[in-house]
């Protein structure tokens, strides 16, 4: 039998299991609580800071601060949800330390006029071959980078790896409906960055 | 050019949520209606499909896992574990 990260999602019985046989010191069960759920960290660290060796110390503290902390955590939350939380506060530092400058003037909610004398022509049906380009890609990646890191987080977590709202809101310790206001801007910015791109590329 | 603010508000308001949640099936048919409103949601929705098209979250590079394990001083298991 596969046991999985969705797999475990689905059992709260068996996270449970884990996470007790872990507290008591299991290695093998921490190992395997490693192995369920470093993809999704990694991923989420990629994303978040669009760097491969930054993704790589989010992992690595993550799951250092795991182990060391697996005793405090008290089933208030899923562990997941917990597991999250410590990724986000090291991913969260690490972006700090950089100091990086966003485009904060562009982190608007939908304007209706805008709307109402910009956006005349759909866009086509995406030919998959172009979006799964590596060139493609990149651009996608460096739209996503300009994001500031509390719309990101809630897209990365909302659209990416399609938590709920309620889910989201807990990892990040924001009321729901902030949750929706920071996805919302978050998938308009975007939008307008794809919108560059679609003419970029002649899409249209 | 004939648009309704208040339902816009609307729109924008659920489009923070799932995009194929009742509300905003409701307010499809204002979109139905609206041309302009009903372009910007349907390039909302492809910007989320072309992300989640374009991403890749795939399984974790062998070098980084190896190197996390060891880090760790965990034994070093597959992505997907195997139990008995």
């Amino acid at each position: 039998m596969l046991l999985n990260y969705v797999a475990l999602e689905n059992n709260n019985q068996k996270e449970q299991e884990l996470v007790s046989k872990a507290k008591q010191g299991d290695r093998e069960t921490l190992s395997q609580l490693v192995s369920i759920y470093s993809r999704r960290i990694y991923h989420f660290g990629l994303k978040l800071t669009g760097n491969e060796q930054d993704a790589e110390d989010i992992l690595q503290d993550t799951f250092l601060t795991m182990l060391k902390k697996i005793n405090q955590f008290q089933g208030r939350s899923s562990f997941y949800t917990w597991l999250y939380r410590i990724a986000i506060n090291i991913g969260l530092r690490k972006i700090q330390s950089k100091k990086m400058n966003y485009q904060l003037d562009s982190i608007n909610d939908p304007d209706i006029e805008k709307i109402h004398s910009e956006h005349i022509h759909k866009w086509p049906k995406f030919d998959s071959k172009n979006i799964s380009s590596k060139r493609f890609r990149k651009k996608l990646d460096e739209a996503l980078e300009q994001l500031p890191e509390i719309y990101r987080t809630v897209f990365i977590l909302r659209d990416l790896h399609e938590l709920s709202t309620d889910e989201t809101s807990k990892i990040l310790q924001i009321t729901p409906p902030n949750t929706k206001i920071r996805l919302m801007r978050a998938r308009n910015f975007l939008k307008n960055k794809l919108e560059d791109l679609v003419k970029e590329e002649n899409l249209i | 050019m004939s648009y309704n603010k208040k339902m816009f508000h609307e729109v924008c308001k659920f489009l923070g949520t799932n995009l194929d949640s009742k509300p905003c099936k409701m307010l499809q048919i204002h979109l139905n209606k609206c041309h302009d409103c009903e372009i910007f949601v349907d390039k909302i929705k492809k910007t989320v499909e072309i992300y989640k098209k374009a991403d890749k979250c795939d399984s974790l590079p062998e070098n980084v896992s190896k190197r996390l394990y060891a880090f760790l001083n965990l034994k070093n298991q597959d992505k997907s574990f195997k139990r008995n």
